[in-house]
């Protein structure tokens, strides 16, 4: 650490401040069911990783349900245990159903949560990245360069989301990695209006001044000082962000452009059960409670995180 | 810098903007793959109709000539021939874009009317029971996709209670005639009501929950500035203190926010339409990508997004003209 840093006080988060940041994380009640809920979904997903797409479903298929084809005389559209409907009554080994193919639902949804969290992840790391240096570029040195940048953010914020996705997809194809690229593009120019409106009142700090007065290159006053003192927003936005974006790639499969079949995703889960909401509402039910308990996951980790960054409203 | 300079500076950037959006959606559009006319007339046709055609919509110029014509045509407000419909774009946005303008209108007049008093009355009562009801209704409103809420909305009262509709939208100034059960304006007004209550609501949840959440905050920051605390020690009652002190200062970030839900708001509006089954401009974009329609998707796009960057700039000028605080330069000059 340089001596500049240790300028840093008050409103910024020293690097001491992040024990209590993550104490404090711990302590609030609400953030705790967060962590406990994201933890569970991303083993989960670890599990559907290693299974699914490293040994093809390996262990699926000796040890349990397939989630992309269906068991040798498994019923289709079966209720969950205890239920009956016209297709017949719920029974263990389908512990909430079976789909329109006979598949197992909640296997479906076990390794459906890869691409959830994949590209939740995976894609809202790369767009704060690139959004957190262009936004510090743009902040730092102002004058046209900003207004470039600016202008190129909000490009890409005025169209809609899902259109500019649906355009994405559409346009390099329906894969995960497309999809992956495609939501770190939309999510990038958060991080660049955030991260700018930082830097702009980090800039005016008088250790920014005192390392440019040592001669200090502008590269490393933003590598080293104002990247470093504008993270507690980024950190905040990001986790929330993983919940929209999640949002986003379940809509996106919903209305066809996300992973193709049969690979399980919940979004493409909920797009299927339309056609049969009227005999098996369950159906519809699970993909979209998979969607939300992951989703209010995130947020409560987010919401404890701005809190413990944020003195002002303590609770 | 004056205001009006500013007004200047802002709608000259918003020029800019959109040009950023014509010239993406131009590039994106183009390095898609597939034969827009082959997916038109089919695969049986013979290569000189196809080439025909292709001359017909210009599609066999250089990409930069069609760019820059593109620009020209759509400063005269011509944004091209549909090539699935078959007339002028421009007709078929006017044509889908009541059911939209509808959808979102009263989705926005929903999640503003109910989530303003709910973030008040949260802050007020903060860390009572009503106020923990309230941040878990926020909390699993930004959490729920909002086509999920649709489909659960119409499992309840379409399939199981039969109260609403599930399908369709129907103007209130349609003639009775052409809407179903209806023989007057009445019926046609409550046809269009309950038509519109599902969507609104499948619609309205996200806004309304963001709202919400950042009208508590707001109103939490306020509440916790000195000069309320001095008021409460003068002695001034917590409505009026809550009414004239603290609610018209706390409002200013919650514009903001309700500025940013328009574009989540015509976002979502192409999948409520989708769930609900509504000809508007979402199902619109959703046809045009699959039949490759360019001149379509460029035209809703370009649609969407003006009316995206014409309300940010809206809610830039009334924040102007509401903070006396805010230079117009802002912090960048």
């Amino acid at each position: 650490m340089s001596d500049a840093d240790s300028d840093s006080v008050s409103t910024q988060t020293s690097l001491a401040g992040w024990t209590d940041v993550t104490a404090q994380l711990r302590q609030n009640a609400t953030s705790r069911w967060g962590l406990y809920v994201i933890a569970v979904v991303i083993a989960v997903a670890v599990w559907a990783f290693i299974d699914g797409v490293l040994l093809g479903y390996h262990f699926a298929e000796t040890y349990w349900h397939s989630p992309v084809t269906a068991d040798p005389g498994a019923r289709s559209l079966l209720p969950p245990v205890g239920i009956t409907n016209e297709f017949g009554t719920g029974v263990w080994a389908h512990p909430l159903g079976t789909d329109h193919r006979g598949r197992d639902i909640l296997a479906r949804l076990v390794y459906g949560t890869r691409i959830a969290i994949q590209i939740g992840i995976v894609a809202t790391g790369l767009g704060a990245a690139v959004g957190t240096v262009i936004g510090a570029i743009s902040g730092y040195y102002g004058g046209w360069v900003d207004d470039v940048l600016q202008r190129l953010v909000e490009t890409f914020y005025a169209i809609p989301f899902i259109v500019l996705m649906i355009a994405i997809m559409s346009t390099f194809g329906r894969n995960l990695w497309i999809a992956i690229v495609g939501v770190s593009v939309i999510t990038t120019p958060v991080f660049a209006r955030l991260i700018r409106s930082e830097v702009l009142s980090v800039r005016e700090e008088e250790y920014i001044e005192a390392a440019k007065a040592a001669g200090v290159r502008d590269r490393n006053i933003i590598r080293r000082h104002i990247i470093p003192n504008s993270l507690a927003p980024v950190l905040v936005q990001a986790t929330l962000q993983v919940g929209v974006n999640i949002l986003i790639v379940a809509a996106l499969s919903f209305l066809g452009f996300g992973a193709q079949p049969p690979t399980p995703s919940w979004g493409a889960m909920l797009a299927q059960s339309r056609t049969y909401m009227l005999p098996n509402p369950w159906f519809s039910f699970w993909p979209g409670l998979a969607i939300l308990v992951t989703v209010v996951g995130f947020n409560l980790i987010g919401d404890g995180l701005r809190d413990a960054f944020d003195p002002r409203l303590d609770d | 810098m004056s205001l009006i300079r500013y007004v200047a500076r802002r709608l000259g950037q918003s020029v800019f903007t959109l040009l950023g959006v014509v010239t993406l959606t131009f590039l994106l559009v183009n390095a898609a793959p597939g034969d827009p006319i082959r997916i038109f007339i089919g695969p049986s046709a013979d290569a000189a109709t196809v080439e025909s055609i292709r001359t017909k919509f210009g599609l066999n110029q250089p990409l930069h000539v069609r760019y820059f014509r593109y620009i020209g045509n759509v400063l005269q407000g011509d944004l091209g021939q549909s090539i699935n419909y078959r007339v002028p774009v421009t007709q078929k946005i006017f044509e889908r874009l009541p059911a939209t303008l509808l959808l979102v209108a009263s989705s926005f007049t929903f999640a503003v009317l109910t989530a303003i008093p709910i973030g008040v009355l949260s802050a007020k009562q903060r860390n009572r029971f009503s106020d923990h009801v309230f941040r878990i209704l926020g909390l699993v409103g930004v959490s729920t996709p909002s086509f999920w809420i649709g489909l659960l909305l119409i499992i309840l009262f379409t399939y199981h209670l039969g109260l609403l509709p599930a399908t369709g939208l129907i103007m209130p100034w349609a003639a009775p005639a052409a809407v179903d059960n209806a023989t007057t304006r009445i019926d046609v007004l409550y046809q269009s009501a309950i038509h519109l209550l599902l969507p609104t609501l499948t619609l309205g949840t996200l806004q309304m929950a963001a709202i919400m959440r950042i009208e508590r905050s707001s109103m939490l920051e306020v509440l916790n500035q000195e000069y309320v605390t001095l008021a409460r020690a003068f002695g001034v009652k917590e409505w009026t203190l809550l009414r004239k002190h603290a609610f018209r200062n706390a409002q200013l970030p919650v514009l903001t926010v309700v500025g940013l839900q328009l574009t989540t708001a015509l976002g979502g509006s192409v999948l409520t339409e989708t769930v609900f089954s509504i000809s508007g401009i979402g199902t619109l974009i959703i046809t045009g990508v699959n039949a490759r329609d360019y001149p379509l998707i460029l035209g809703t796009t370009l649609f969407y997004a003006t009316i995206f960057v014409v309300g940010v700039l809206i809610t830039d000028l009334l924040y102007a003209y509401l903070d006396p605080r805010i230079s117009y330069g802002g912090g960048d000059d």
